[in-house]
């Protein structure tokens, strides 16, 4: 990357850091691993917060990502620079998002010099998206960010969203200031009103502010440790959060354009299904040809799209296959809760990951990707006092496990092997 | 709890140093009321004295709760009852007297409706105007005492208006037998006050002064007078006054200035018994030997005494007609007095006396008037009184300006146990307390008492939330410090307004800096301005300065937290020792950072303060260097404790200062700081400390809730009870 040759200086110039500090224990106490601790704690209470079984939740969602873009996003405290950090794990964020709800929207705003401007338009469609995230990385960070003005500016793209769905912004906030024209109390009033969940993660420390909106708008507020907390914190907001008891339900049109690349046997029905035609989400772009007889075609109005899902440009259907649905149909059932035990003597293994359950002698912690988790087997970490087990199947189980199983999997390994149980539920 | 239990059973003085927002207010009032169920006859009365209206209030909140507490606990009215005193100003339920705005004019009206011989006036005449609460509470509010329970002063004020009483001489009759009255320092320390309404406080109470670091001065202020020109101005017209109503009423009723006379004779014989009876708080202005004589021949009439005040006030006036300053003391003066208008140390020394009795005598309503009148007659009688411990500054000018004439003459009281005396004498158990009471031993040296316990007590916290650093350089290795040499240097200046400008970049929302004085502050706001350092600073926040101006400065504080509170973030600057430093509180994102420029010395070039050092080292051996440092880290520590208020807020405590690092000073911070306080910080450059701001920053960022303290900083009932935890608080307090 050129930009980030450009930025870099040599090491002497580079602000004074210790970064074995972020890994060493204090010596004056243990106050330093405490503060490790409480994010391992609050880790496990949002967790046990999802899990409390029969909640709704917000299947549809329509989220607006906000990026600060103001000067202080050009400092280096996260590697190369603050910016391209964040835009990095929203690229990862963006895949993930759609992987997990695979019906719902994105759009993308930044926030500079007093504005706020949008990059992409609430959609489906993660290319777009992430397109769009790498195109930002040669856009200049300066001036202050406003908080209000982009919120507004969400607020207006949110607003006319239907009402089964969750609205959300997501706001990546690196300055510690807001410049805004108004009284931003009435921003976060009229957020209120009108559902929408406002989560902020910080980059650099607690502002009063970011943590009133979200507690005022219902939703979290979080400021980053190190590179590895800040993707923990971006990819947790993946997971739809519990609906906000107003919403209503309702039954929602959508359409499931015949999926498969057609073999010209004539079986079709209608042979302008598969004429070439273009592809309507890359219409608008210069480079856009002629599409293929692959493709999918909006049931009602027959245009044709490159990609699931979509929302027909024609007439506003929502294009969605049977997969993604059922990919979402996991967050309505999430598995119960594990109890927490303090360390039982006779399992001395985590009976998904096979590994040891050591004695916290050392307090070394490391920050690992729960993700990789199941793949870390040999590694000989971990403090774990804490182990969790499974109601059912009364399998015990560490706590990144439990994580994973929460997040990932959505079925507890122990029920699934147990012929029993899993027969049970399948019955 | 332990410390201040074997102080009451001990029936001695104590001295505390407690964290603000650690309960200070709950355990004092907690244990000494249970003290006072337990031991009824031991301990009848609480007396709390605090510094400002707000304070009382929330020590009234506290009471309450714990009274809600007993009564759920006990399942039982409380038989307790616990009010709160202030000035009429905050008491006043009179419709047009209540809307004045100044405490004396206030005063002054109430006098006027509410003398004896205004309402004797009434009885006779109808249109004379009485004050109908005070005539509902002199009926009949004296027989029904009020009863059990808290009251604050808007309960008073309720109170009063539903039974149509005067809330203030209810509050003020209802002292002498509530268990627990909560008022201000005045009431106790300033002699003036104390004798109206303190003096019937039994002797087997116990006295806590709350936010009690700045007591000398409290005491010293109580028992100094200052005079001016336009003082002396007024005294002429006022007596001109005095002469004019004694004529008239010579003509009109010449039998009521013989009963005073014959009264005068008698002399003080009242007073004399009461002290004798141990009934009344022993008054330092009012000292015993005058107590014993009649009022001297010389001013028993009235005319003479107008005469002789006369001839008082136009010797000062002549004293005050000086080209040089003059420093002397009352032996001194009185030998000049003596000797220029030939008055002697007697009469002097009853001025006070005869004058408040001859103004009730003459009947005047209007007591505002008089104040500076009453102000010299203070002056004499305190200038014949004491011999010690006073001296007497002329000073024809003012250092800043030598060129205008406006002469000043300063009767200042160098030993602050004087005024304190008489309360540690009297009250079997005296406590005082403060967040920032270090150096401990420096207090019972000043105010000249004998503790039975002194400690200093530290929090305990379930995570790391103040941050202290020393930083002694600019990121250019130049040492920061206000030095009178280096005071001026640019790079100096430069280096402190960076190291603004980059923590104002790194900590979020509010940020409090306290400079030495108005005038360096202005100074380096100047040449911060050249120097381009307010434009970088306004980019990351408001700028908000504290002025001498009070009004000017509660605007610059509103619209201060206005941008704390929107986000947009803010940097105040103020002064040690001025308004912002001693009462306000900047919790949570109010204050996120302290900076402190330079040292807080005190203007030592100040005559007062020079006199006072002196006495010091004559009369208690105390170096005149300790004691400035104490001074100055007190304040210091007084300015750092802003930003914290409680066991769920943090904030940094930055002491810009190379000297700040050096032993004499950093050990004279409160214990609580000093804990936090590693060697690891004492010694940063501007950039060190930036980093390390940050990183703090963003680990009190993460989540904390109540059951991150439990355990800690917390404890339930069970775990209070275990036995490791009771080893524990063993080992802490022997510790100790």
């Amino acid at each position: 990357m050129a930009d980030e040759d450009e930025t870099k200086e040599y090491r002497w110039e580079s602000g004074y850091e210790k970064t074995w500090e972020a890994i060493k224990e204090d010596d004056d106490g243990l106050l330093e691993s405490n503060v490790a601790d409480l994010v391992a704690r609050a880790k496990r209470k949002r967790a046990a917060l999802k899990d409390t079984g029969a909640i709704q939740l917000g299947m549809m969602r329509h989220l607006f990502v906000v990026v600060d873009a103001s000067a202080c996003m050009f400092l280096q405290d996260l590697k190369p620079t603050r910016f391209l950090c964040v835009l990095k794990l929203l690229e990862v964020f963006v895949h993930e998002f759609f992987d997990l709800n695979p019906i719902s929207q994105l759009g993308i705003l930044t926030t500079k010099m007093k504005r706020s401007e949008q990059i992409t338009v609430l959609a489906g469609n993660q290319k777009k998206h992430i397109e769009a995230l790498q195109q930002l990385k040669d856009l200049s960070c300066e001036g202050e960010p406003s908080l209000q003005n982009s919120l507004e500016r969400a607020m207006n793209g949110l607003k006319n969203m239907p009402a089964y769905s969750s609205r959300e912004i997501l706001v990546l906030f690196g300055s510690l200031t807001t410049c805004d024209p108004g009284d931003i109390q009435k921003t976060i009033k009229s957020l209120k009103d009108n559902n929408i969940r406002v989560s902020i993660i910080g980059l650099a420390a607690e502002v009063r502010i970011c943590q009133e909106i979200a507690k005022k708008t219902g939703g979290t507020y979080n400021v980053l440790i190190d590179d590895h907390h800040l993707k923990e914190l971006i990819l947790n907001q993946v997971q739809p959060p519990a609906v906000a008891g107003s919403m209503e339900a309702s039954l929602v049109k959508m359409g499931f354009p015949g999926g498969s690349p057609i073999v010209n046997d004539g079986t079709s029905d209608s042979s302008a299904d598969h004429a070439p035609a273009y592809c309507l989400c890359h219409i608008e772009s210069e480079t856009s040809s002629l599409m293929g007889p692959n493709g999918y075609n909006c049931p009602q109005c027959g245009s044709r799209y490159c990609e699931l899902p979509v929302e027909c440009k024609q007439c506003g259907l929502t294009l969605v296959s049977a997969p993604h649905l059922a990919r979402s149909y996991h967050h309505l059932f999430p598995i119960k809760p594990f109890i927490e035990r303090a360390q039982v003597r006779e399992t001395t293994h985590c009976f998904a990951c096979a590994k040891l359950f050591v004695e916290a002698e050392t307090n070394v912690i490391i920050i690992v990707n729960f993700r990789l988790c199941l793949f870390y087997h040999s590694l000989p970490f971990l403090f774990l006092l804490k182990v969790y087990e499974c109601e059912n199947c009364n399998q015990i189980v560490c706590l990144d496990c439990d994580l994973f199983i929460r997040e990932t999997l959505h079925t507890c390994p122990g029920c699934a092997s147990d012929p029993v149980t899993a027969q049970m539920k399948t019955n | 709890m332990l410390e201040l239990k074997r102080a009451l059973d001990a029936k001695g003085h104590c001295l505390l140093e407690m964290p603000s927002g650690t309960g200070k207010t709950t355990t004092l009032l907690s244990l000494i009321v249970a003290y006072m169920k337990a031991h009824p006859l031991d301990l009848t009365k609480l007396v709390y004295c605090s510094r400002t209206v707000p304070e009382i209030e929330k020590v009234m909140e506290e009471l309450r709760k714990l009274m809600n507490y007993y009564e759920k606990e006990m399942g039982m009215e409380q038989n307790i009852l616990g009010l709160a005193l202030s000035s009429r100003k905050n008491l006043c339920i009179h419709p047009s007297v209540s809307k004045e705005r100044e405490g004396k004019v206030v005063d002054g009206r109430c006098y006027s409706l509410t003398a004896s011989f205004v309402r004797a006036r009434h009885a006779a005449d109808d249109a004379v105007p009485i004050c109908e609460f005070y005539e509902g509470f002199d009926a009949h509010g004296k027989e029904f005492p009020l009863p059990p329970g808290v009251y604050n002063l808007d309960d008073l004020k309720e109170y009063g208006q539903m039974k149509r009483w005067c809330p203030y001489f209810l509050a003020r009759h209802t002292i002498t037998h509530a268990n627990i009255v909560v008022y201000s320092y005045h009431y106790l320390l300033d002699p003036k006050i104390a004798e109206v309404v303190s003096k019937e406080i039994s002797k087997t109470s116990v006295v806590v002064f709350d936010e009690a670091h700045n007591i000398d001065n409290v005491c010293i202020d109580s028992m100094s007078v200052k005079i001016t020109k336009r003082l002396l101005d007024k005294c002429s017209n006022s007596i001109t006054i005095l002469e004019t109503t004694i004529s008239n009423m010579k003509e009109n009723d010449s039998k009521r200035l013989e009963k005073e006379y014959k009264r005068l004779v008698e002399g003080l014989r009242d007073a004399t018994i009461a002290r004798e009876t141990d009934m009344a708080l022993v008054n330092p202005v009012l000292p015993s030997e005058i107590l014993e004589e009649a009022v001297p021949g010389t001013i028993r009439t009235a005319e003479h005494f107008v005469a002789f005040l006369k001839r008082v006030v136009e010797y000062i006036k002549t004293r005050l007609r000086v080209q040089h300053v003059v420093q002397e003391s009352p032996a001194g003066f009185l030998r000049d007095i003596h000797t220029k208008v030939c008055i002697d140390r007697k009469p002097l020394r009853f001025s006070a006396e005869r004058l408040a009795s001859l103004i009730r005598t003459l009947e005047i309503s209007d007591l505002t008037d008089f104040s500076p009148l009453v102000t010299v007659s203070h002056f004499a009688t305190l200038v014949s009184t004491y011999t010690k411990g006073f001296t007497i500054i002329i000073e024809p000018f003012e250092d800043r300006a030598p060129t205008v004439s406006n002469p000043i003459l300063y009767f200042s009281c160098l030993d602050s146990s004087i005024a304190i005396k008489p309360v540690f004498n009297r009250f079997q158990t005296v406590v005082i307390t403060s967040g920032t009471l270090s150096p401990l031993d420096m207090y019972p040296k000043i105010l000249d008492f004998h503790p039975v316990i002194m400690t200093s007590f530290t929090m305990t916290l379930a995570r790391p939330c103040i941050l202290p650093m020393i930083v002694s350089k600019g990121n250019d290795q130049v040492a920061m410090s206000s030095r009178y040499e280096t005071r001026e240097d640019t790079a100096v200046i430069r280096n402190y307004g960076n190291l603004l400008v980059e923590v104002a970049a790194a900590v979020p929302d509010g940020i409090v800096c306290f400079f030495t004085s108005y005038l360096y502050l202005e100074t380096i706001v100047s040449s911060w301005y050249d120097q381009g350092i307010i434009d970088q600073l306004q980019r990351h926040k408001l700028l908000f300065i504290e002025t001498q101006d009070a009004a000017e400065t509660s605007l610059a504080l509103i619209n201060y937290i206005k941008a704390c509170d929107n986000g947009r973030g803010a940097v105040l600057l103020s002064v040690a020792r001025g308004k912002v430093s001693e009462g306000i509180d900047f919790d949570h994102h109010l204050g996120r950072a302290v900076l402190m420029f330079g040292i807080p010395y005190v203007y030592t070039q100040s005559r007062i303060l020079r006199a006072r050092l002196e006495y010091l080292r004559d009369q208690f051996q105390i170096k005149e260097n300790d004691f400035l440092t104490f001074d100055a880290m007190r304040h210091a520590a007084q300015c750092l404790g802003r930003c914290m208020r409680g066991k769920t807020d943090y904030g940094i405590m930055i002491l810009a200062d190379k000297r700040f690092s050096r032993a004499d000073k950093r050990s004279k911070l409160p214990k609580w700081i000093q804990e936090h306080l590693k060697d690891t910080n004492c010694n940063l450059s501007t950039e060190e400390c930036v980093q390390i701001c940050k990183r703090w920053l963003r680990q009190m960022a993460q989540p904390f809730s109540r059951e991150d303290q439990l355990g800690i900083s917390l404890l339930t009932l069970e775990q209070l009870q275990s036995e490791e935890m009771q080893k524990k608080i063993q080992q802490r307090a022997q510790g100790i």
